[in-house]
């Protein structure tokens, strides 16, 4: 009874292996030694004529045989795969260096960034943000904020108004809204109010007819200077980092007693103011027809500042062009 | 203003304090320090010299040569300055030193004759400009003393910022007097001693105004204009005033020091009684600048006689002003109101050192101090004759005792503070003022316009108290979370528009009218009175023109993107719906997008979008909402449509009519729409309908209905799923075919049961039932060859 030579037919299957060079072609091997019309198969296909005892044997041939070619041509396929894969991925090398998304995405405002920044911050100690109206009356701009009427601010040289008898203007300040809050509500007040401000300044790299504030007002019983202090100082640490340290210096504001102006440390050493604030001025309780002993404190800090110190832009000018390369940049 | 320590030493001693600890008080008390700096002359080598013999150089007739004694040696100096004679003790710059912006003096040949040094001026050692030439020092200064001794060697600046509460800061007095509470050190009032020795004979008043509520004045004769001394030329340079001679220099010398601004007329040039009025409308004066000022019945004026003779307050007059040739002065020295200076000096727009502190407020009560300091400054350096003082005062400024609470000093301040520091603070800034019980009853002192209520002095109590010495804390608010609907739409609106490539822009308020009638031509602008730019004096009515420019603006300056929006006020002068006593404002949110929009890899071609691109960004922005169409000036004639939600407009979009493109240059097709964020409400944005997902297999099949060429498409899309409501549906228009009179719709309709999973049988069925209804309803055809 002529067997096959199981040691040819590996040797045989093993030089076909190592000429594989695609991984379909491993399915073409499978076919070959071990599928319906391959060695194996038509040897087997003799086994029903032998003897039991050569059945048996030739058999157990056969089959380890074919397991043998099974185990090893798996093995083989894996690997075959697994440097294909590493070498596909090697010879794929693109140059990273290139851009060519040039920016994906697009982009909130900077000044509306920070001044979203600035009302989270102040919404997660319970402030509710509150509006006022840009183009207003001298009275709540001034008269209100207790800014007499021979006062310098209120000239035509630094205020746009909008009539000759100076009775509506662009506002000023956002304080403004802590009039219009306070003739509105009762006290507890707790509000920031971030908006447009107006002066009468050409656009230039330090000036803008329009720039940007957030004021904040707290009214509420027992508030001190302390209070003041400590909201401002929480403030400062939130949007610029906990290092920074803050100093108080007294400064005067017509709408606040005592007033103060806040300052920040910056890299090297120099302190850079960033906001005003004081104690509400009794006066100014008294005009939204609130009680003379009613207390509280009210903030202002300049949106454009607080970018330009973060961001160290030097030209305020670049906020107004809105010119992509500079938008973009944040 | 600028404070010298040398000078400020006079008033309180502090030349045993450090700088740093200098600064820190100033800024601690309020005084915003600008900057500061250490003054170190370096003055190597620069010694006093006194001129022995002077003749001309033989070869130069501009220059002449000096036989100098300075202390060790005589030199042989050429000097090019004649305003010196044999005699003079001068500055010299020895061989190897240096003078200002370092340069370099050594032994030098001039035309043949040999120059050991130079003899200086105070500009060449940068003291101050001089117009005279070489700098002459005082006689009795021997010569070989180093220079730098004479000079205060060694001395700090510091510019500090005054608020304009503060006027009785702008002077060394005022700023010692709070220097002296925070370093607890006696202030050094300088006491005067005067001869008068002639009789007045000229009468002064303060005339018959309230706004003059004091007039004082001094005679003297025997005066002679020359320079003023080495120190006060010293001060007044540093400070940062033109040194100009003796009298004018004194005049600013004890404006500085004690913030009594003073003028000095020539006695000789006046001859009636010396008073003070309001001027008469259209009345003129010629001031010391030569300038011709027409006057109204606002402004103060001097009069000898009736006859103006200085602007109060403000400016001198030309006609009166002291010259070389004065002999006899009158030296003012009054109280003028407050406002009345500020307007006048702001209406001509002359605002001088002194104008400046009389519109703060001077002290009602140092017009004498003033003109003794005068005398007793100018009487050191020459030998005058001066009259008794003369003070007209009306006494009608006077200021009232105020109460203050001691407990409402804890419940502004938060804190307590002790009896001893308020009694020391009242005492050190002498504010007249004690203790009585639980209050404390104060009267300001004349100097001070800041203290007329019980706050006032709460304030001045936490200054001195040290804003940084108050403990911190956190007072938590009535909102958790709450930003209001206003803000939280503006948050939602911006995130949508992001996430779809649209560049967020801020753009000013202001346009020219062009910007507003093109878009709102009913003409119900604000405009602004007193614009800065008399061509852009509008306040916007919309913002798309603001988009456009910023639009063409990047275009220009090739930055490829062409999506922005942004969210400002808009104007209209109707009233205010909230505010009623102002102008029309809303908050809009514009956009503007392009029929090209720059994809960004920038190996791909540009994407090509239309209006149904801007359909489906609203639909994203606003949900549940109605198109209708409307004509809009500015707007496409037929894609032009306002946005409605819950039957109310919250906006609307188009596209940018095609002339105002064609005359804006722009290449593409431009979309742009507003959105009224006030009309918003977040919960109605985020109120989705959730659609429960089927779990079983979905069937699919295009249909394509030739319908007539005004047919709205949307029909067929409702009408479907109205028939299929109880499944889950995906239904599409894919295609929408014109051609000459004909047109096309193909719809691709995804459907799936929520029950069962369709046969081929039943998917044939809903098939059939979609062609018959939808052919019945709005008479259209089936096209043939549509499968599933």
């Amino acid at each position: 009874m002529p067997e096959v030579n199981t040691e040819k037919i590996f040797a045989s299957f093993l030089l076909s292996v190592e000429q594989v060079t695609s991984i379909d072609e491993f399915n073409d091997l499978e076919k070959e030694y071990l599928g319906k019309n391959s060695l194996i198969s038509e040897e087997r296909k003799k086994l029903s004529s032998m003897s039991e005892i050569s059945r048996k044997k030739y058999g157990k041939v056969l089959q380890e045989l074919s397991t043998q070619i099974s185990e090893r041509l798996n093995q083989e396929r894996l690997s075959f795969q697994s440097k294909f894969f590493k070498e596909k991925e090697l010879n794929d090398n693109k140059d990273i260096t290139i851009n060519w998304y040039k920016d994906l995405g697009s982009r909130e405002h900077v000044l509306t960034s920070v001044m979203n920044e600035v009302v989270d911050i102040f919404s997660a100690i319970g402030y509710t943000v509150a509006t006022g109206p840009e183009a207003e009356t001298s009275w709540h701009n001034f008269d209100a904020l207790n800014t007499p009427d021979w006062h310098p601010a209120r000239y035509e040289s630094d205020t746009l108004y909008l009539d000759e008898n100076l009775e509506q203007l662009l506002r000023t300040q956002t304080s403004t809204v802590q009039v219009r809050h306070m003739q509105n509500n009762k006290p507890p007040v707790y509000i920031v109010a971030p908006g447009r401000v107006y002066r009468s300044d050409q656009l230039d790299a330090t000036h803008s007819p329009v720039f940007h504030q957030i004021e904040g007002l707290a009214v509420d019983e027992n508030l001190t200077f302390s209070d003041l202090k400590g909201t401002l100082e929480y403030f400062v640490q939130e949007f610029f980092g906990k290092e920074i340290k803050t100093k108080f210096i007294p400064h005067f504001f017509p709408f606040t007693e005592p007033s103060a102006e806040v300052l920040v440390s910056w890299k090297d050493g120099e302190w850079l103011e960033i906001l005003g604030c004081g104690m509400v001025d009794p006066n100014v309780f008294q005009h939204v027809g609130y009680d003379k002993n009613s207390q509280g404190f009210a903030f202002g800090v300049g949106v454009e500042r607080l970018a330009m110190i973060r961001y160290k832009i030097d030209h305020i000018k670049n906020f107004y062009e809105n010119d992509l390369r500079f938008l973009r940049q944040f | 203003m600028k404070v010298l320590k040398s000078w400020l030493n006079d008033w309180i001693d502090i030349s045993e304090i450090s700088n740093e600890d200098i600064s820190e008080g100033l800024e601690s008390l309020g005084f915003e320090i600008e900057e500061q700096s250490d003054l170190k002359p370096n003055y190597s080598n620069i010694v006093v010299g006194k001129v022995l013999e002077i003749y001309p150089h033989p070869n130069a007739d501009k220059v002449r040569v000096t036989k100098t004694d300075v202390g060790s040696k005589t030199y042989e100096i050429v000097c090019g300055a004649w305003n010196f004679d044999v005699g003079a003790v001068v500055p010299v710059a020895l061989p190897n030193s240096e003078i200002k912006d370092g340069f370099k003096i050594d032994k030098r040949d001039i035309r043949g004759v040999e120059s050991n040094g130079m003899i200086c001026s105070a500009s060449e050692l940068d003291l101050w400009d001089d117009h005279e030439g070489i700098l002459i020092l005082d006689d009795n200064i021997l010569p070989g003393t180093d220079f730098s001794s004479i000079y205060a060697s060694s001395d700090y600046l510091w510019d500090i910022g005054i608020t304009p509460n503060r006027g009785d800061c702008m002077s060394y007095l005022g700023i010692a007097r709070e220097l002296s509470n925070y370093f607890d050190k006696k202030i050094n009032i300088k006491k005067s001693k005067l001869n008068p020795s002639i009789t007045n004979i000229l009468n002064t008043n303060s005339g018959k105004i309230k706004e003059c509520d004091s007039y004082g004045s001094v005679e003297i004769e025997n005066f002679k204009v020359t320079d003023s001394s080495f120190l006060i030329r010293y001060r007044l340079s540093n400070v940062g005033t033109r040194i100009i001679n003796n009298v004018v220099d004194i005049t600013n010398y004890i404006l500085y020091d004690v913030g009594q601004p003073l003028h000095a007329f020539d006695r000789d040039k006046l001859f009636n009684t010396v008073s003070v009025r309001k001027a008469k409308n259209n009345e003129t004066v010629t001031t010391l600048d030569s300038q011709k000022r027409k006057l109204t019945n606002d402004d103060l004026v001097i009069t000898d006689g009736d006859k103006p003779i200085a602007l109060a307050g403000v400016m001198g007059g030309l006609e009166t002003e002291v010259t070389d040739s004065t002999v006899n002065l009158l030296i003012e020295s009054a109280y003028f109101d407050k406002v009345s200076i500020m307007k006048t000096s702001r209406k001509l727009g002359l605002i001088s050192d002194a104008s400046i502190r009389f519109e703060r407020g001077i002290d009602f009560n140092i017009q004498k101090y003033g003109l003794e300091q005068f005398l007793m400054t100018l009487k050191d350096s020459q030998d005058i004759k001066y009259s008794e003082l003369s003070i007209d005062t009306k006494n009608n400024i006077k200021n009232e005792k105020v109460t203050l609470e001691k407990d409402e000093i804890k419940k502004l301040l938060g804190i307590e503070l002790k009896d001893s520091f308020i009694k020391k603070t009242l005492k050190n800034l002498m504010i007249d003022g004690e203790i009585k019980n639980d209050n404390i009853e104060f009267t300001a002192p004349s100097w001070r316009y800041d203290l007329d209520r019980p706050v006032d002095l709460i304030e001045e109590f936490a200054k001195h108290h040290g804003f940084n010495n108050f403990s911190s804390n956190l007072p938590q608010g009535l909102y958790k979370n709450e930003k209001g609907n206003f803000w939280k739409v503006k948050e939602y609106l911006t995130k949508i528009l992001i996430s779809n490539n649209f560049q967020e822009i801020q753009t000013l308020s202001f346009v020219n009218k062009e910007m507003n009638t093109v878009f709102n031509p009913e003409k119900k602008y604000v405009t602004v009175f007193n614009a800065i730019d008399k061509s852009n004096n509008y306040l916007r009515s919309n913002l798309m023109s603001s988009l456009i420019d910023t639009y063409i603006f990047n275009l220009q300056q090739n930055n490829i993107l062409n999506s922005y929006f942004e969210i400002n006020t808009v104007f209209n002068s109707s009233p205010d719906n909230t505010f009623n006593d102002v102008p029309n404002q809303n908050v809009v949110l514009g956009f503007i997008t392009s029929a090209n929009l720059t994809t960004q890899d920038i190996r791909k071609s540009d994407q090509n979008i239309d209006i149904y691109y801007v359909k489906s960004l609203i639909n994203q922005l606003i949900n549940d909402t109605q198109l209708e169409p409307i004509i809009k000036p500015g707007f496409h004639q037929n894609y032009s449509f306002s946005i409605f939600k819950n039957n109310e407009i919250v906006g609307h979009f188009g596209q940018l009519s095609t002339e105002l493109q064609n005359n804006f240059e722009i290449e593409n097709e431009v979309f742009l729409g507003e959105i009224y964020v006030n009309k918003l409400n977040l919960n109605e944005l985020k109120l989705i309908n959730y659609k429960p997902l089927s779990q079983y297999p979905f069937i699919k099949f295009d249909l394509s209905f030739s319908v007539p060429l005004e047919f709205s498409a949307h029909l067929i899309v409702e009408e479907i799923n109205k028939l299929l409501s109880k499944n889950e549906n995906e239904i599409e228009i894919f295609d929408d075919f014109q051609h000459e009179n004909s047109r096309n719709l193909g719809i691709r309709i995804v459907t799936r049961s929520y029950e069962k999973t369709y046969d081929d049988n039943q998917t044939r069925q809903i098939l059939m039932k979609i062609s018959d209804s939808l052919e019945t309803k709005f008479k259209i055809t089936l096209n043939s060859g549509n499968n599933d």
